[in-house]
């Protein structure tokens, strides 16, 4: 736009649109509720000026297209004066919306410089939301928000199904400029990642994520609780629930599906906490957010001994072993939802269960089991197994040497023997 | 509860056991950052059966051990290594023995002395030192890893937790060196999950070689 006026008076714009001088003079001894009508009055009128804005961009492009069409045309002013009729009106619009603008920013509308300040009456300037959603009182600001989060999750859900799409109807085109930022956390890997990803997406339930996980993993004993009911469970731990003979094992299996199937889909969507329990070697703590879903976002170890109302997914171990796995395992929940949101609940449980060779595998870099750690002078066994890169392809439950291969490739590292990027 | 490791001292051929060695190995441990954290105690003793007249001697066990651990004062356990028998019984048993007169004390011994923290390790150095005589009669160790109880998942660090130690300790002239023993805890009926009762298996056990160890020393 070539011009820039600053100081036009509403009055000597034209249209009716604008309020008038008096009645803007009067807006901040206006009631509240009198504001907020008028800012919603000048909101729906921005909005109206821009589809106008809209249109006459339209309607030039066409009178240029038509006049380039038939340049030596007798009496072909018409297209000239289209063009020029459209001009005129295009840089009204524009100043009327910038005058508007100007008056909704002051009066607090786009600035938020009233956000904060709340005026006798209780009620707050209408607020534009950052998904677009305009709302005349704060407490629909949350309403608002929630639109904001639903029309992100569908924004992700059409992408999803675009890309579906694209793979399917069009597999010679290249993946990678699709899938942009995850693709290159998939360099490195074979090919065969995104049919691995495919298949590990199947697991759309917590159970069915441990049924998987119990059947690539032997020694693993899983549980889900509620949160509350994993506090009481965890102030009553160490408890013999799980003995170590498999008789027992295959009997507690079985009465967790009972439980499942008789108490229905109401258990599930109410499944706040994991529980991995390695025998005699650590319990993990994993904490799901929100409650009912497969987002995990806390994790926990502990020793198979210990318990308490501090033993739950945001708690600290008393042991420093277990302690000092925790936090290497503090980013770990975000990094696999990063790489693939469907499949981090199951490979962040896998990856927890690479550590049931925590006192038995000794470091991939010193070959030792033991280390004094320098920093807390601390005597420790590799506590730090690296989760980027973390891949491992589903095994077929009969091809039991490839799994034990798999799960036994992790490496495990010191904390001052891991490798440094 | 937490694995341990009974240790005791093995004096080379000709040498014998003093307080000197017992002040090293205590330094020793303080210099791989052990924190001394306080004293404990346990005590031993040896039970031989009275005898009746026409009693036939051999008829009655004689590795009668009975042992009281600090972990639990209101507990006494009761080893008969040669029937690979342990029982825990509550610390009152002590009161019907003496009442039952059937077995006495022939030999009480107190082991005794510092305790350190070394990160999730538990390290305890102690004495032994006979009730009667107050002479000392040995050196010994635990080596406790508090995180884990399964006495088979604990094994490789254990093991290298005693070859740092046996290698810490070694860089000091002694005349001896610590020994460890494993009982095969199966025969006496022991789960691998590690419970009192091993420990005091492992102390039945070690007093064996203790008094061998003795008795070769004094011919």
């Amino acid at each position: 736009m070539q011009h820039h006026h600053h100081s036009q008076p509403p009055l000597q714009s034209a249209g009716d649109l604008i309020a008038s001088p008096p009645e803007s003079q009067a807006t901040s001894t206006d009631a509240p509720p009198k504001q907020v009508a008028l800012a919603m009055d000048r909101l729906a009128n921005a909005a109206r000026l821009i589809a106008d804005i809209r249109l006459g961009a339209d309607r030039l492009l066409e009178a240029l297209f038509i006049a380039g069409e038939q340049p030596h045309q007798s009496g072909s002013n018409k297209p000239l004066n289209l063009i020029v009729q459209e001009g005129a009106s295009m840089r009204q619009y524009l100043q009327d919306l910038r005058t508007i603008g100007r008056q909704l920013q002051d009066s607090g509308v786009l600035n938020e410089s009233l956000r904060s300040r709340s005026n006798s009456w209780g009620l707050h300037m209408p607020l534009v939301c950052p998904d677009g959603a305009v709302v005349a009182y704060a407490w629909k600001r949350q309403l608002a928000g929630q639109a904001g989060a639903s029309a992100v999750d569908r924004t992700r859900l059409a992408l999803k199904a675009f890309t579906d799409q694209k793979r399917r109807f069009f597999p010679h085109l290249d993946d990678k400029s699709v899938d942009g930022p995850v693709s290159k956390k998939q360099r490195g890997t074979h090919t065969s990642t995104a049919n691995q990803q495919e298949e590990f997406s199947d697991l759309k339930t917590v159970s069915d994520v441990l049924t998987e996980l119990e059947k690539e993993i032997a020694e693993v004993k899983t549980s889900t609780y509620q949160r509350l009911d994993w506090l009481k469970r965890a102030s009553l731990l160490p408890n013999d629930t799980f003995d170590e003979s498999p008789k027992d094992h295959n009997n507690f299996q079985s009465s967790r599906n009972i439980i499942s199937e008789s108490r229905g889909a109401v258990i599930a969507a109410q499944i706040g906490v994991i529980e991995l329990l390695i025998p005699s070697v650590f319990r993990a703590v994993i904490s799901l957010h929100p409650t009912g879903s497969l987002h995990p976002d806390a994790v926990a170890f502990f020793s198979p001994d210990e318990g308490g109302s501090y033993v739950h997914a945001r708690g600290v171990s008393t042991f420093n072993v277990f302690r000092n796995i925790t936090e290497h395992a503090a980013m770990a929940p975000q990094h696999f939802i990063c790489v693939n949101a469907e499949t981090a609940l199951y490979k962040l449980l896998l990856w927890i269960c690479s550590y049931q060779t925590l006192f038995t595998k000794v470091c991939s870099k010193c070959g030792k089991l033991l280390s004094m750690d320098k920093e807390s002078a601390l005597l420790l066994p590799p506590v730090q197994r690296p989760y980027r890169n973390f891949s491992v392809s589903k095994n077929l439950s009969q091809n039991s040497s490839t799994k034990d291969q798999s799960m036994n490739d992790i490496p495990a590292y010191h904390i001052g023997c891991f490798p440094q990027e | 509860m937490p694995i341990k490791w009974v240790l005791h001292w093995q004096p080379n051929a000709g040498h014998t056991v003093n307080s000197q060695i017992l002040a090293e190995v205590s330094q020793c441990v303080e210099s791989i950052n052990g924190v001394k954290e306080g004293k404990w105690k346990a005590t031993l003793s040896f039970y031989r059966p009275v005898m009746k007249e026409q009693a036939n001697p051999a008829e009655f066990p004689r590795d009668f051990l009975g042992i009281s651990l600090p972990e639990q004062p209101n507990k006494y356990y009761f080893v008969l290594r040669g029937q690979r028998l342990v029982v825990e019984a509550d610390s009152t048993i002590q009161t019907i023995m003496e009442k039952l007169q059937s077995y006495k004390t022939r030999v009480a011994l107190n082991f005794e002395g510092f305790q350190y923290q070394l990160g999730d390790f538990q390290l305890r150095v102690g004495k032994v030192v006979s009730i009667q005589s107050e002479s000392l009669r040995g050196i010994v160790m635990e080596m406790e890893y508090k995180p884990i109880s399964s006495w088979e998942k604990s094994h490789k660090i254990m093991g290298e937790f005693f070859d740092i130690w046996q290698e810490a300790l070694s860089k000091r002239p002694l005349p001896g060196h610590f020994v460890h023993m494993e009982p095969n805890f199966g025969e006496f009926g022991l789960s691998g999950q590690y419970t009192l009762q091993h420990t005091a298996v492992q102390y039945a056990t070690i007093m064996l070689q203790m008094i061998a160890t003795a008795q070769s020393v004094r011919n």
